[in-house]
């Protein structure tokens, strides 16, 4: 008979109007479930990013760009600002591929439409935490090294103080038999250059002084030969 | 309620009468006003049924259509309304400017001028002519010179293509339209849209004539440039045919008119095989309402449930199948009437 199918197709219409309308999701109400790797609007790690700029290359849009200086003390690449265009986007996903500290990223947020063409535009600057944290790192380190240098004149004031008060007792340490050391306290407290060098070599190398107080005192005995030969 | 409105319309001429106008200046005055109404009927219809196709279409597909704004999505066509009237009207620097800016006008007043002869009510007519059905067949043809227009004015080969087709496709179906509807003329004895709606008292000629109804029905869709036979716009193919180029409010008013017609369709076949405002308990005016509404429905229902036919097969069918048929169903209705009238049933 004609006009059968079109009356099954009009049934089937009819009865479609009746049916639950749960196949829709009330989307402002109710999120739609995204799959993991859903590419929703491009976003940044501006911690993690090394300034390599494969991500720029590779971007066929030109939606990627990033202003870059050179820091004064490592010379290296500083990333001032970075700015992903994201009306340009075709979220192809080539600069997120190869990123090679991950902080190119795609978010779950599709949500991307604006009322002013320039609010689409993200522009990170460099955050001033960032700055901060590294210029606390640089005086952390000097502090430590004065505070080494403080340590090191400390002792080494020390080492003389304890040399000129008590010369017998201290200089023991580094020569054997009392007359060598009485011979070696007349040559250093004759000399305070060579007091601080001694005391110096005292505190860092033990073996290193041994030595070196030998010798002065064969060459301070030698002298004396030459004084009495005289 | 059955009077409310010949009453409000008998109490404006007698007042006007009351302050000294002639009767030929009072009922002038009266059509102005029922112009007015029309046109506010019009424009409400086309609100509503805006809404109405888009819930009807959601529905059908298993969506839901607007819910936004407004109790059920109804304020959306407002939104949208505002929204078209504020945008800018673009006109095409290499157009026919007058066609192409008067193209929506014409259509817009033609879809208005079917209203005049419909009757709304028992005694709501505006103009109860004695050949309005023919002013109402004749008028309704005159929007293919309209879509035409704008198909010529754009200047661009696809509305070119959907105007050369709408018009191809309005005059094949104008003519089994026109003969499906002489059954009813030749039962009824009368072209007069009133004598028919009282011709049915007692029997809905919609059972004497099924099958002028269903060639009617089918005519009527590609008439109206609907689904399935909405090959002037087929916006697949010619991205919006004889609209491409039409903006903002110029492309409103296409939207408009084609609505309007619609409901105009759907009150004459109402009129022709529903016994028209005729009904019991509810008032004149709201069964009408009530029966273009139903009819409405089944061709919303039919737009959304059918794929759009081919050029070539919409101009064959016309002409093999729905012209004989409504033929045949003539000559069967001009037998039948004189074996009637032999037997002494009539």
């Amino acid at each position: 008979m004609y006009g059968k199918g079109l009356l099954k197709g009009l049934w089937i219409t009819f009865k479609h109007s009746f049916e639950k309308k749960d196949l829709v999701v009330r989307y402002p109400e109710q999120m739609p479930h995204l799959q993991e790797r859903f590419r929703g609007s491009l976003a940044f790690d501006f911690e993690k990013c090394i300034a390599c700029g494969i991500c720029i290359r590779n971007c066929p849009n030109n939606v990627l760009s990033m202003e870059t200086a050179k820091d004064e003390d490592s010379k290296k690449k500083k990333l001032m600002q970075y700015t992903i265009d994201l009306q340009y986007c075709m979220f192809c996903n080539l600069c997120v591929e190869d990123c090679p500290t991950n902080s190119l990223y795609f978010t779950h947020d599709f949500e991307l439409s604006q009322f002013h063409r320039d609010d689409i535009k993200r522009v990170y600057h460099r955050p001033p935490e960032l700055d901060q944290q590294e210029a606390a790192q640089k005086t952390s380190d000097q502090d430590t090294q004065t505070a080494a240098d403080d340590k090191k004149e400390k002792q080494l004031r020390a080492m003389i103080n304890a040399i000129n008060k008590n010369p017998q007792k201290v200089l023991a340490r580094v020569l054997d038999g009392e007359e060598q050391v009485e011979v070696l306290a007349a040559v250093l407290m004759a000399d305070e250059k060579k007091l601080a060098r001694m005391a110096e070599m005292m505190i860092t190398d033990k073996e290193k002084a041994k030595k070196v107080a030998l010798a002065f005192v064969k060459k301070e005995l030698k002298e004396r030969e030459k004084g009495g030969d005289q | 309620m059955e009077h409310w409105f010949t009453d409000i319309a008998q109490a404006l001429v007698n007042w006007l009468m009351g302050l000294g106008l002639s009767a030929g200046w009072a009922d002038f005055v009266l059509l102005i006003v029922q112009w007015l109404c029309i046109v506010m009927i019009v424009t409400i219809n086309v609100i509503i049924l805006i809404w109405l196709e888009r819930k009807v279409s959601g529905f059908i597909q298993l969506r839901l259509g607007p819910n936004r704004l407004g109790p059920y999505g109804a304020f959306q066509t407002i939104a949208d309304a505002i929204k078209l009237l504020t945008k800018e009207d673009i006109i095409p620097s290499r157009t026919d400017k007058w066609i192409f800016m008067t193209a929506p006008l014409f259509f817009i007043v033609v879809s208005v001028m079917l209203y005049a002869v419909i009757p709304m009510g028992d005694g709501m007519q505006v103009v109860d002519f004695n050949v309005g059905l023919l002013y109402f067949i004749s008028i309704g043809s005159l929007s293919t010179i309209c879509l035409l227009m704008a198909g010529w004015g754009s200047n661009n080969k696809w509305s070119m293509l959907g105007a050369m087709r709408a018009v191809a496709q309005m005059i094949s179906y104008e003519i089994p339209l026109a003969i499906s509807l002489l059954g009813v003329v030749m039962i009824a004895g009368s072209l007069r849209l009133s004598d028919i709606v009282v011709a049915q008292g007692n029997i809905w000629f919609v059972l004497l004539q099924p099958i002028a109804f269903i060639t009617y029905f089918i005519a009527a869709t590609a008439e109206l440039n609907r689904g399935p036979f909405d090959m002037p716009e087929a916006e697949q193919e010619l991205t919006a045919g004889a609209y491409t180029e039409y903006t903002g409010m110029r492309w409103a008013l296409f939207f408009l008119a084609e609505y309007t017609n619609l409901v105009a369709v759907s009150a004459l076949c109402a009129t022709m095989f529903f016994g028209g405002w005729q009904g019991p308990g509810l008032p004149s005016w709201l069964w009408i309402i009530i029966k273009t509404y139903l009819i409405m429905l089944v061709f919303m229902w039919m737009k959304w449930t059918f794929p759009r036919i081919r050029m070539d097969h919409l101009m064959s069918f016309s002409w093999k199948i729905l012209l004989p048929v409504s033929l045949a169903n003539l000559v069967l209705t001009g037998f039948g009437l004189e074996f009637f009238k032999w037997m002494g049933w009539w």
